[in-house]
């Protein structure tokens, strides 16, 4: 997330001797002090009070009561700062709740609580009448909504508790009656109840160097993962069974869950974060270069991306390997226009195979592109940082800032100024450029800052070889397209996505312990065996994800 | 003996503090409330340094933004500048040249500038650049932790696109690696301040208290459970109990709103704080200042911080004199149409920088207006009880230069410092804005375990002590 804007190439321009650790996790304080079985797949230690994200307590909100769409209130709560390494938006360690942020809370539930109890039919769904008296009717709605508000069954204590709440609320609503106004009280309560703002993790019972998870943690933790949300009924009754203790009922849930339109949006949400889209919208060309390049560009192009990974990922079953290298995606008329696709094309967006020898996966489309463009020239330093970084997972240490630019070269192509630019032989610059970011973005040199092809640059061929690290060999390519499938056919690129993977399954840094795991699923994701729902599930059925480590975070 | 010197003593003899006291708003000017210290911090702070005398790709530019002498500020030793925007206040400004800032290695000059310049402190992994984290709390969060009545989070506000360099908000630090969310949009804000809402009767108010009550008591004990679990980590029980403070109990402040105009303003602000247009941003800093004025005045917190844009303000496009929009700050502060160093030169950039800045100076007189409107029995201003200072994290911004470092200080912090001049640091070279932050938080209060002024403020490697230079 914080990585999400264009780096200040003036720094980027150069950049020290690369050093640290290329394909591999990077170490953290503490680190060497693990020992670490090789192979095997551990837990990692994490958070005991994963925070929800404001998606997520939007959508735990309306499944908890059933709404039929958006409350609109998580808008209002006050953004989350996150971890300067975050690409996703749910390090639940790393959230909190401060002043500014509870008081957002303590509004929303009163709103909530409001609208619950002065709407009857939402307020016979939640407290349903069931014979008895109010008081009774009321302490089984503190059970069976405290349950779901919770994630699992509330001790009796904190029954009466909330019962006791019910009983003081008398009066204080103006003239609403006493049932109504004690269940509002308790909508309250638990609305803001640690319990619900956070995904709690009690379990401590040690078994064989791990700690197994209860039943709910485990529900929780795969319906936030999978649906960023809470359980459903059909999931808290597989918790109340019992049956999550056993990995393929797990896995039988899990399955089911990737299946529904909910985790359609979490897939979704997750390669906008990973490959961020939420840049696409300072897509900006220069309207005196590029006069017929649409105003909405940046919002065009979120709009394919989305498209095309709903399609890979859930109309075609497909890997990561389909993302990195299909040459279909959709267009409208204006994205046609910029792709070269022949035809007639209106407003909306259509399923196309682009030529295969200019297109393939989602880097060689023109929101990658023309994000990391400026607003008249490709830029290669963004475009090899972004794939070096975040894709294949090379570290690459950040520039020195007092780089003076240059002269500019009369006649230069783009490529021929970066280079001479970052290239010089014993420059402070060379050793990544000439090695890791140039190689990752010159192939990239034949699309222009629209994303279109091009094949001259200022009256002069585009020259888009290179030799980039592919699982750390110098690998020739002749362009993107070749890049493309070299990537494809990376351990290390596998290994990276499926890294990323689980630290939003997670929702925490990746960590040394996660290496058996990432090895074990980047093969099946390289072979083609695994289809990216499947990876997933492959992840939340994992020990690494049943159990908790038995060290907790920052021992 | 300093002003400073004086008011330490006397806080010595007093027992307590010197009461700075205060006020009653509906709208303005302000009554008073007695017993209290109304000393207070305020950071405003702009990216990408200033349009100043310097060489880039334009040529040689012209100085626009420092006086023309050192000594008393007068008309004309800031005409022509962008501080002439604040000239109705130059007896109560204090512009300070030569503040340099460390090298620290961030990784990047925009890092090492925005996570640098309220916390005075490196970053916590080295050379991260962009996933930079500063290591130590800043001083905005410093001065609410001590001065802070009911140990009430300092604020922290925001405008501009929420995400971008650094994530967006990222000059606040809690602890090391802590970064602080702020207010984004600012009736947020006022709707945090006032508590509640307003017309109500007393019952109504009662009842909405009493229910408080009872929701916060037992959450509480809900999280008071969750605290004595053995299993929580360090890291988690810190959360909780960054939790369990958060939680209050309703405060209706009647007494403490805006009048009907800028309440109005506030709610028909819409997303104009997550704006890329300047205008919209600037309009929302402004409202922002409104309700930090009205939240200094009300003794709700006696440091603020607010900033604009990102750690780079890549997206923010201000609009030049016509109107029209520039193009986005970052590249018009690097001269060119991009955000390194290459792309096309911008041709007049030199010129839209020192508009920006114009923008910046003329928000920053909004905030001083705001300020002066609230008077305190003495006959002094809210303005003079304590100092608001508009900062930069860069000193320009082609060179990403941490020397020089724009800071132009307004009020007196209750006679604690100088006003009316432009004073320049000595020491050449020196590091010396850690003993700027250091003098700010001593100036209004702030002061270390054993009662002294804090002068050892920001990374112990630094040279400590207050900067005699700017103590009246």
């Amino acid at each position: 997330m914080r990585r999400s804007t264009p780096l200040c190439s003036l720094a980027l321009a150069c950049l020290v001797g690369c050093q640290g650790f290329v394909g591999d996790t990077p170490s953290r304080p503490g680190d060497g002090e693990r020992r670490i079985p090789e192979g095997v797949v551990v837990p990692a230690p994490q958070t005991r009070l994963a925070r929800l994200t404001h998606t997520q307590w939007e959508n735990t909100v309306i499944d908890l009561f059933g709404f039929d769409g958006p409350t609109g209130l998580s808008e209002a709560l006050r953004a989350d700062s996150l971890p300067g390494e975050a690409i996703f938006d749910n390090p639940g360690g790393a959230l909190d709740v401060d002043e500014v942020l509870w008081s957002g809370y303590q509004r929303a539930a009163g709103v909530l609580a409001e609208r619950a109890t002065t709407d009857e039919a939402i307020f016979a769904r939640i407290a349903p009448e069931t014979g008895g008296d109010d008081r009774d009717r009321a302490t089984r709605f503190v059970r069976a909504f405290g349950e779901r508000a919770h994630r699992r069954p509330l001790t009796d204590d904190e029954v009466s508790e909330y019962v006791m709440l019910y009983d003081s609320a008398s009066g204080l609503y103006g003239a609403t009656d006493d049932l109504h106004s004690g269940v509002r009280l308790v909508l309250e309560a638990m609305l803001q109840s640690p319990f619900l703002l956070y995904r709690v993790e009690l379990s401590s019972a040690r078994e064989s160097g791990t700690i197994p998870l209860d039943d709910h943690e485990i529900a929780s933790r795969l319906s936030y993962a999978l649906w960023d949300s809470m359980p459903d009924e059909e999931l808290f009754a597989a918790a109340r069974a019992g049956m999550l203790s056993d990995p393929e009922s797990v896995a039988v849930q899990a399955r089911r869950m990737v299946d529904d339109p909910r985790a359609e949006a979490v897939f979704v949400r997750f390669h906008r974060q990973l490959f961020d889209v939420d840049d696409f919208e300072g897509i900006a060309p220069s309207p005196d270069r590029f006069p017929d390049a649409p105003r909405d560009l940046g919002a065009l192009a979120a709009e394919e991306h989305d498209r095309f990974v709903r399609e890979i990922v859930f109309g075609r079953d497909g890997g990561y390997r389909d993302l990195l290298t299909s040459p279909d995606t959709f267009v409208n008329a204006e994205l046609a226009a910029i792709y070269g696709v022949p035809g007639s094309f209106g407003e909306a967006m259509e399923l196309v195979t682009l030529d295969p020898a200019q297109r393939r996966g989602v880097f060689t489309q023109i929101g990658f592109l023309a994000s990391n463009a400026t607003q008249t020239s490709p830029d290669p330093i963004h475009r090899g940082v972004f794939l070096a970084e975040r894709i294949a997972c090379v570290h690459i240490d950040a520039p020195p800032d007092d780089i003076t630019p240059p002269p500019v070269i009369e006649g230069a192509t783009n490529r021929e100024t970066v280079a001479n630019h970052t290239e010089q032989p014993g420059s402070r610059c060379a050793g990544c450029h000439a090695q890791i970011i140039n190689p990752f973005g010159f192939p990239f040199e034949s699309y222009d800052a629209t994303g279109a092809w091009r094949e001259i640059d200022n009256g002069q061929p585009v020259d888009t070889t290179g030799s980039p690290p592919i699982d750390g060999v110098p690998t020739p390519v002749g362009g993107a397209v070749e890049l493309a499938d070299a990537m494809a056919e990376s351990t290390w690129v596998h290994e990276c996505y499926v890294r990323h993977w689980v630290e939003r399954t997670m929702g925490r840094h990746a960590e040394p312990e996660d290496q058996a795991l990432v090895s074990q699923l980047a093969e099946g994701s390289r072979d083609g065996s695994l289809s990216i729902r499947e990876l997933v599930v492959q992840i939340v059925t994992s020990r690494a994800f049943l159990h908790r480590s038995t060290r907790e975070v920052s021992e | 003996m300093s002003k400073l010197g004086r008011r330490l003593v006397l806080r010595g003899a007093f027992g307590a503090t010197l009461a700075l006291p205060f006020l009653e708003s509906v709208g303005r000017p302000a009554a008073r409330a007695e017993g209290e210290d109304a000393s207070y911090a305020i950071f405003f702070r702009q990216a990408n340094g200033v349009a100043t005398a310097r060489s880039s790709v334009l040529g040689d530019e012209p100085e626009r933004f420092w006086p023309r002498s050192l000594g008393p500020l007068t008309l004309d030793s800031v005409r022509d500048r962008a501080l002439d925007e604040l000239s109705p206040y130059l007896s109560k400004l204090l512009v300070v040249g030569n503040v340099n800032t460390q090298a620290f290695d961030y990784g990047d000059g925009h890092a090492r500038g925005a996570l640098q310049c309220l916390t005075a402190r490196g970053p916590v992994v080295a050379g991260a650049g962009g996933g930079s984290e500063a290591a130590g709390e800043s001083i905005d969060h410093r001065i609410g932790r001590q001065l802070n009545p009911d140990g009430r989070d300092s604020w922290f506000m925001y405008a501009g696109r929420g995400s971008g360099w650094l994530g967006g908000p990222c000059i606040s630090y809690r602890g090391p690696g802590d970064r602080r969310s702020p207010f984004h949009d600012p009736n947020e804000a006022y709707r945090n301040l006032v508590g509640g809402d307003a017309g109500l009767s007393a019952e109504a108010q009662r009842q909405i208290a009493e229910r408080g009550r009872s929701v916060n008591d037992l959450v509480r004990t809900q999280l008071s459970r969750l605290m004595s679990r053995p299993e929580l980590s360090r890291a988690d029980k810190d959360r909780v109990d960054l939790h369990q403070s958060a939680i209050r109990d309703l405060e209706v402040r009647l007494s403490c709103q805006l009048d009907d105009d800028r309440v109005r303003a506030l709610e028909g602000l819409g997303a104009a704080h997550e704006s890329t247009d300047g205008d919209e941003v600037l309009a929302a800093a402004r409202l922002h200042m409104d309700v930090a004025a009205l939240a200094v005045a009300c003794g709700v917190t006696r440091s603020v911080a607010i900033q604009i844009g990102s750690g780079n303000d890549g997206s923010t496009r201000y609009r030049d004199a016509s109107g029209g929009l520039m193009e986005n700050f970052h590249f018009l502060s690097h001269r060119r149409l991009s955000h390194g160093s290459d792309g096309a030169v911008i041709a007049d950039s030199d010129r839209l920088h020192h508009q920006v800045d114009r923008h910046f100076a003329a928000t920053f007189r909004h905030l001083l207006d705001r300020l002066s409107e609230y008077a305190m029995p003495s006959g002094a201003t809210l303005l003079d009880c304590g100092v608001s200072c508009w900062l930069n994290d860069l000193g320009s911004g082609p060179a990403h230069a941490r020397s020089d470092i724009p800071w132009v200080l307004a009020g007196s912090a209750g006679g604690a410092l100088r006003t009316g001049e432009h004073v320049e640091l000595g020491g050449g070279n020196d590091v010396n804005h850690n003993r700027l932050l250091s003098t700010i938080a001593s100036a209004v209060g702030c002061t270390k375990d054993g009662g002294e002024p804090l002068d050892d403020f920001g990374d112990p490697s630094l040279p400590r002590g207050l900067l005699g230079e700017l103590l009246a």
